[in-house]
């Protein structure tokens, strides 16, 4: 197995285009978004993944200016997000719920982003609209959900913005045209100067285009890294139902399973890369959608000793 | 910027405008007719002198325009509940803030155009509607009807403009600040009549102290022009206000209790009091407590000025909830 060991938020070669340490947004007493450290590397597409509620929309949010942070810094193409023609003329934002204006048609938003931005590629949403037989004559609200995200997407790229935040944008999309604009945003990433930072819960998807992974559960960072550093730090040990206490400490155990005969783990391998010498138990390569149901199915309280048994099958 | 609030809003303009030309195209037909119908008036009873009461004979125009002229009272609210609520909450419950605000122009700009427009449109809302009005009515105020009547003061002059102004900028900040279009409108709508009511009967009448002229009943006093009449009544000989409610026959302003019996008329037709009563009469003062018709347009100013100030403050208490709050 690969020895690579990377610790979360630890500082990636190569530019940033996103830092933050210590985000945190509070709305009232609640507290969505706690004690954010993420590095989000420049020219690459990250994946933000996390349980509903778990502050995606938040640090999005927060990254494009639309709300400000109670604590803690963050730095977005170099700058502090604020209200300047500049800073929001490099960031693409298509917030969860496409807000469209539903009277409008899409030739109407194509105007109108003509009007707002300094650089606008008109051609190219009139094209990928056309070609995905959308009318663009049409008022945006008579258009179904999927027609709206993929509006909702042209003109986000239209902007041509060198950071695109995506709030879950292809959670309205049929798997065909999920494939079609992951592969558009793969190859704008390919062509240069754009990075990518968008949530989703579709595991497999992010799988195919993302190489780089933030994973939030209950307000907190619990992962941030290159997929692969992240597989690499995990492990899945099967074993006979034992003491695990000798596991336990050189290792951190993020999840459990129980079974009458066998013992599951999920864990994570120590920073100095001391494999599990353990030999009753057998130790195997974790898979992405492994590693994201460990994280969310554990309790997500930063208190690594805690364990929670979850289920009675493997 | 200006594209977008024209592209977004250019349905509500255009209704806009249609309502002001079918209003503007009624009342220059009959505004016409009115002004004609007058001149022969006039020149009529010129030739046999009888203008004194053409006021109380000649009625112009029909109850149903005059009916909808005083409509117009109603007009500047409507800026602020079709217009004003939806601005801002109708954005905030569609998401779209969120649209507008990731484009490349400041959320400063976006306040400042989308507002600036609004209030421009409801001043030239309120400023046509008042011009057509207050030309409208023009044969009626030459004829001095009482120019500070609520229905007719607050139809004319400057205060629409001002009405109009300030209903947009309290439904923009009922929006704003409640962020759902229904209960920005009804709001506004309550809002709108509280202030207004509020300012006109109680504020109103003390823009500028009023005139008290005390005169001989037997002379009688009327100021010159349209004045508002505040309080009117007598004083006795010792300077004691007489109760004027009575049930009793009053002569010149006087109950008939505080006076000889020689001044209550026994006999039906013309009835001239003997010099007894006269001379009783005599030590009995009226008082009239007035605004004199000159103040017109210094009241108008005033109150312009207090629903200017209003207006302001509501515009900035928005702009600062927008720029500082969350999309």
């Amino acid at each position: 197995m690969n020895p690579i060991q990377q610790a979360p938020g630890r500082a990636l070669s190569g530019p940033a285009a996103i830092e933050s340490s210590g985000l945190t947004k509070c709305y009232g007493k609640v507290s969505a978004l706690t004690d954010c450290t993420i590095s989000v590397p420049e020219g690459r597409i990250t994946a933000l993944i996390g349980p509903n509620g778990a502050g995606k929309t938040t640090l999005l949010r927060l990254l494009a200016g639309l709300t400000r942070p109670t604590a803690g810094q963050v730095t977005v193409n170099g700058t502090t997000p604020r209200q300047d023609p500049a800073f929001l003329a490099d960031i693409g934002f298509l917030a969860q719920e496409i807000p469209l204006y539903r009277r409008l048609s899409a030739e109407d938003h194509i105007r109108v982003g003509a009007h707002l931005n300094p650089r606008w590629d008109a051609e190219s949403v009139r094209e990928r609209l056309t070609a995905l037989k959308i009318p663009l004559d049409r008022a945006v609200g008579k258009l179904s959900g999927g027609q709206r995200a993929q509006v909702g997407l042209a003109l986000s790229l239209a902007k041509q913005p060198r950071l695109l935040l995506l709030d879950e944008p292809v959670a309205a999309l049929d798997p065909l045209a999920r494939r079609n604009f992951l592969g558009l945003l793969a190859g704008g990433v390919a062509a240069g100067g754009l990075t990518v930072l968008l949530s989703s819960h579709l595991v497999a998807d992010l799988e195919r285009v993302c190489d780089h992974l933030i994973m939030l559960a209950s307000s907190r960072v619990q992962l941030c890294g290159d997929i692969e550093d992240l597989l690499a730090e995990h492990q899945v040990l099967t074993g006979p139902r034992k003491d695990t206490t000798a596991i336990e400490r050189s290792h951190r155990v993020v999840q459990v399973t129980r079974t009458p005969r066998q013992i599951t783990l999920l864990v994570r391998l120590n920073g100095s890369g001391v494999p599990v010498i353990d030999p009753a138990f057998e130790a195997t390569d974790v898979s992405l959608e492994e590693l994201v149901l460990g994280y969310m199915g554990q309790d997500a309280e930063p208190a690594p000793t805690r364990l929670t048994a979850v289920g009675e099958e493997q | 910027m200006t594209w977008l609030v024209w592209r977004q809003h250019r349905i509500q303009f255009l209704v806009g405008a249609a309502l002001l030309a079918a209003l503007a195209v009624l009342l220059v037909i009959t505004g016409m007719q009115m002004a004609s119908q007058y001149h022969s008036a006039l020149v009529a009873c010129t030739a046999n002198h009888s203008c004194a009461n053409l006021s109380s004979t000649l009625f112009l125009g029909s109850h149903a325009v005059g009916f909808l002229v005083i409509m117009t009272l109603g007009a500047p609210v409507l800026v602020g509940l079709f217009w004003g609520a939806p601005l801002v909450a109708a954005e905030a419950e569609a998401g779209t803030t969120q649209f507008a605000w990731m484009q490349s122009v400041t959320r400063s700009r976006w306040v400042a155009v989308k507002i600036g427009w609004m209030l421009l449109a409801a001043a030239v809302w309120g400023g046509i509607i008042s011009a057509l009005v207050t030309w409208w009515e023009g044969p009626n105020n030459a004829e001095q009807l009482n120019a500070f009547d609520p229905g007719r003061f607050d139809i004319m002059g400057i205060v629409p403009v001002a009405y109009s102004l300030f209903a947009m900028a309290l439904g923009i900040a009922a929006g704003t600040l409640l962020r759902r279009v229904l209960p920005a409108i009804a709001v506004t709508l309550a809002g709108f009549i509280a202030v207004r009511t509020v300012i006109t009967l109680l504020l109103r009448p003390h823009y500028m102290s009023p005139v008290t002229v005390y005169y001989k009943v037997t002379s009688g006093f009327t100021p010159p022009g349209s004045f508002w009449k505040i309080a009117s009544g007598a004083v006795g000989p010792n300077g004691v206000a007489i109760d004027q409610n009575t049930n009793g026959n009053v002569v010149n302003g006087v109950p008939a209790n505080y006076l000889p019996a020689s001044c209550v008329q026994q006999t039906r037709g013309a009835f001239t009091p003997p010099p007894s009563c006269t001379r009783a009469l005599a030590h009995f003062h009226g008082f009239l407590t007035y605004q004199p018709a000159d103040r017109y347009w210094t009241f108008q100013g005033i109150e312009t000025g207090i629903f200017l100030v209003l207006a302001a403050a509501l515009i900035a208490v928005s702009a600062a909830v927008l720029l500082r709050g969350d999309a």
